[in-house]
């Protein structure tokens, strides 16, 4: 019989009536929580096998839900729940190189093939090259329609995942592990505005948001707004040019240093009039993320509407 | 008699108080530097565990995490002046969904009884 509460797939005894958060800590687990009443959300987990109870997801985004994330102070389960910390990304699978091509100057497109992964747009995987080198990139394809999994990867002068992505070719092999994050098309009213807006190699998962919405169906604007250093950093430009062009309810905006361009800027003189009912996705630096988030919330977003990955360089 | 917390509309008061409260705070100049550098997606958890307990609803308050919480913003000058101006950002936030007086009064008090463990007094 497969016991009613496992962690990490070690079962963890559980009696009538107690919370997973009771069970774990009565087994010496590590789990961090506060006021145990499901609101601080200090004590989230994940559950990587099991549907939790809807009431110990309260209070979550539908991005959190959908991924099985819960709060274990207020979770009695009926079914049985294996749990996880919530950035576990799980076992490593075998992956094989499809494809590097540059995207810009110091930007390549990796492709790779592995079997059976499920994924939304938008979240992000941890690309293993060896041992003890493995970073996370974010999900640019779309698992319906492409037969391989998309990423942007910057290259940084002396960084050792950049050396590695440009030696390696077609048929190398590699792992992955994940996916992870709750940056996905979830939680949005087909007819609400929706912005996305990120910088430099952040478009990789804006960029299979958008699919994303597209493919949904989305009916309300949507417009992406892309920030780089350089104009030529502002890679992927023409497809977007042109799906603007083809598709009314999408716009485009580019914005680049050297031209005087503001990313930041740019999207908040345009988007702080609507932020009340806008759907957002920020993609970029620290700096960059919290300083929109900061500023469409103040200008009335609610904070369940902002979603965002923020992007903080590896050490070398 | 019913609860403080039901007469405020329990949950749904809570929601709908969050982040009308949260940005009042944010946008209080004599404030807004204990919030510096915090995750915003924290912060609102955190501010929704503190309104359910100031409006009297369900919780399990201890004053160690209270301490514990407010112990660097204490070493960087937190006082009394400040926890006044959270509670007139709580009472002004309540006002503007038109919630009575008595009530206002009832969630202060709930709000000023957790002072001595924030300022670690």
């Amino acid at each position: 019989m497969t016991p009613l509460l496992t962690y990490m797939d070690r079962p963890v005894e559980i009696a009538p009536g107690e919370t997973v958060l009771e069970a774990l800590l009565r087994a010496g687990i590590d789990a961090p929580s506060s006021c145990r009443t499901g609101n601080c959300q200090t004590c989230l987990r994940r559950a990587v096998q099991g549907t939790p109870p809807a009431e110990s997801q309260n209070g979550l985004t539908e991005a959190q839900k959908a991924m099985g994330y819960f709060l274990p102070c207020i979770c009695r389960p009926s079914s049985p729940l294996n749990v996880a910390p919530p950035d576990d990304a799980g076992a490593r699978l075998p992956a094989t190189v499809r494809s590097v091509e540059a995207l810009a100057q110091d930007v390549v497109r990796l492709r790779i093939e592995t079997e059976a992964f499920p994924y939304r747009p938008g979240q992000f995987l941890k690309l293993i090259a060896s041992d003890g080198l493995e970073r996370h990139y974010s999900i640019a394809s779309h698992p319906e329609e492409d037969p391989f999994l998309e990423m942007h990867i910057r290259l940084h002068p002396g960084g050792r995942m950049s050396r590695h992505v440009m030696e390696i070719a077609k048929g190398h092999r590699l792992h992955v592990a994940g996916p992870l994050g709750t940056c996905f098309y979830e939680g949005v009213d087909k007819d609400q505005p929706l912005a996305l807006i990120g910088a430099g190699t952040g478009l990789a998962p804006l960029y299979g948001v958008l699919r994303d919405a597209l493919r949904q169906g989305h009916r309300g604007p949507i417009r992406l707004y892309h920030g780089a250093r350089e104009r030529k950093g502002l890679y992927l430009r023409e497809e977007l040019e042109a799906l603007a062009r083809a598709r009314d309810n999408f716009d485009y905006a580019p914005a680049s240093l050297d031209t005087g361009g503001d990313l930041a800027a740019l999207a908040l003189e345009a988007e702080t009039q609507r932020a009340s009912r806008t759907a957002y996705f920020l993609c970029g630096g620290e700096n960059l993320v919290k300083r929109l988030k900061r500023d469409l919330f103040m200008s009335g977003a609610s904070m369940k509407a902002i979603r965002s990955d923020v992007f903080s360089p590896a050490s070398l | 008699m019913s609860s403080l917390y039901e007469r405020l509309g329990g949950e749904n008061a809570v929601n709908a108080a969050v982040e009308l409260f949260y940005r009042k705070v944010l946008a209080d100049g004599r404030i807004a530097r204990f919030f510096d550098g915090v995750d915003m997606d924290d912060q609102i958890a955190k501010q929704k565990s503190f309104l359910t307990m100031a409006f009297g609803g369900p919780n399990r308050y201890t004053g160690l995490d209270m301490r514990n919480a407010h112990k660097k913003l204490v070493a960087k000058g937190l006082n009394d002046s400040h926890v006044d101006a959270v509670i007139e950002n709580l009472n002004s936030t309540l006002r503007t969904l038109g919630v009575p007086e008595k009530e206002v009064k009832e969630v202060a008090a709930l709000a000023d009884s957790v002072r001595a463990d924030v300022l670690g007094r």
